[in-house]
């Protein structure tokens, strides 16, 4: 996906090293369970796209999913303004005044003409069984 | 019942980061730090899966895997519409049955595992399977082919469950609540199953799945298990069972999970009631291998695949390696069962190179076959088109 993805610059790179810190004293002191649900590790965390409402996206979004929810949608602007609505019945703290950037800031990036999503895997076992037909 | 308190949203996350990363002033950065793409993710007990959300979880099993009757569970897709439960202590867990019954009864996992069980072999496989392939798309989470899967399962009938509480005749349909946590205002993820089917003698309350205690990603301790229908109607976390006098009034029976009444044309809008609740699962095949995009020698080519249809058994499944001009019969696998896919295979020879479109379609014992072109609705549900491949021969 072109959209998306943001290379890591070396400012990135040193804030995953804090967030990898930061998760690991996270994870001594959360239950497990919790934790299973989510992200282990800050490289898993995927990111909105850069934009002047990406961080008023990521607030009103991310709060209760995560963002390969979104980067995974191509739908037309008519669509994302039903979803855009629906969330903030559901709860998402979008600001009125907001609303209309947030629905163009997702139509422009997440539109059906953007190239398809390309998802990651989960890792592979060693010796899993895997088709060799 | 077990406590609730949990760490479900981000704004909990960043707040129980504030000892740690806030104070450094990075911590904005450091929840959306940037991922190169291909790369894969830890997440133990499942194995080499699609993934489709980390949070919530949401798995697709890659079609290649479907290369066992059974499928291993770290291979089984997972849906999930909310968060998991954040604890489930066996000791605690409790279900109830109420509503329109004689002696509403509370049952702990000790009493539960008391029941006779029962096994049934089912192909589970979420209503949006297949949904990225519509056109126009349509929001939801865009599973590929691979939001389907196979197990044993396990536990005490349903109907033993009822027959102790003593249905009124007024309890005419089965709620289903779940322990799932609801993040925001979203509606809590409940439904309902009329009451044929609640007693039907394979309808159960699952606490396995292939001879091991479901996984928590799998509903553990126990989940329903209704077979033959989409995925949504066999509740996870199972903790409470009411007997309605009508079909459960909320979000995921109205207006999620439901298809329209008559065709309409991709695109077009849909009134509620205009539609129905989905409910047994589509006649279907997938092509496990070739791969889409593979490029092969001249020779023998192993096309197999799985074939299933819900509370109907396959009869056939053709595939044609020209195009649709022709179609031959492939070779069903003789593992079956009522509610679960067959295998099938076709040893296909190619003996010219060239660039080939291998299709698969079935029938089943109702008579149904696939349908060419994908039969389009608002949400995505029961994507059922003639599967194909396109692959290369050099």
């Amino acid at each position: 996906m072109d959209g998306p993805v943001v290379v890591p610059d070396a400012k990135k790179l040193l804030a995953r090293g804090f967030a990898t810190l930061a998760l690991l004293l996270l994870l001594a002191a959360a239950p497990f369970s919790a934790l299973a649900q989510k992200p282990a590790d800050a490289s898993v965390v995927a990111e909105l796209p850069a934009g002047a409402m990406q961080g008023k996206a990521n607030a009103a979004c991310l709060e209760c999913h995560e963002a390969r929810i979104i980067l995974q949608q191509r739908l037309s602007k008519a669509a994302w303004t039903k979803e855009v609505d629906k969330m903030m019945k559901w709860g998402a703290l979008v600001d009125p005044a907001d609303r209309d950037a947030l629905i163009d800031y997702l139509s422009a990036n997440f539109s059906p003409d953007q190239p398809a999503y390309d998802p990651q895997r989960t890792s592979e076992k060693t010796g899993s069984a895997k088709s060799s037909k | 019942m077990c406590a609730r308190k949990t760490m479900n949203s981000r704004r909990d996350f960043l707040k129980q980061m504030s000892g740690a990363a806030l104070a450094a002033g990075a911590a904005p950065s450091l929840l959306t730090g940037a991922l190169p793409q291909g790369q894969s993710v830890e997440f133990p007990g499942e194995d080499g899966m699609v993934l489709r959300s980390f949070r919530f979880v949401d798995l697709e099993t890659p079609v290649e895997y479907f290369n066992t009757w059974l499928t291993p569970v770290p291979h089984f897709f997972v849906r999930n519409h909310m968060y998991e439960p954040a604890q489930l202590d066996a000791p605690d867990w409790r279900l109830s049955v109420g509503g329109e019954v004689e002696k509403p009864l509370t049952l702990s996992l000790a009493e539960f595992s008391k029941l006779e069980t029962h096994s049934v072999v089912n192909t589970l496989e979420c209503a949006g399977n297949g949904r990225s392939l519509h056109r126009p798309q349509v929001p939801g989470i865009q599973w590929g082919k691979g939001a389907v899967s196979t197990a044993r399962f396990s536990g005490p009938r349903l109907r033993d469950v009822l027959e102790r509480a003593g249905v009124k005749p007024t309890g005419k349909h089965v709620m289903f609540r779940g322990l799932d946590e609801v993040p925001g205002k979203v509606p809590p993820f409940i439904r309902s199953i009329p009451i044929e089917k609640a007693f039907n003698s394979d309808t159960l309350i699952a606490t396995h799945m292939n001879g091991s205690p479901l996984t928590k990603h799998h509903g553990y301790p126990a989940r329903a298990l209704v077979p033959g229908w989409i995925g949504a109607a066999s509740c996870k976390w199972l903790s409470e069972i009411k007997l309605l006098d009508a079909e459960f009034v909320g979000n995921f029976m109205n207006p999620a999970y439901r298809f329209p009444n008559q065709p309409v044309q991709p695109g077009d809008a849909v009134k509620p009631e205009d539609t129905h609740p989905l409910t047994a699962l589509s006649v279907k095949s997938v092509i496990a291998g070739p791969s889409d995009g593979a490029s092969l020698k001249v020779g023998k080519v192993a096309v197999h695949g799985a074939a299933w249809s819900g509370e109907a058994d396959i009869m056939k499944v053709e595939i044609s390696t020209d195009g649709g001009t022709t179609w031959n019969p492939a070779k069903l696998g003789h593992e079956q069962a009522h509610y679960a896919w067959r295998l099938w295979s076709y040893d296909w020879k190619a003996t010219k190179s060239g660039d080939y479109i291998i299709l698969a379609r079935a029938t089943d014992s109702q008579g149904r076959t696939q349908p060419s072109t994908p039969v389009w609705n608002p949400s995505g549900y029961l994507y059922n088109a003639v599967d194909q491949v396109k692959i290369r021969v050099a």
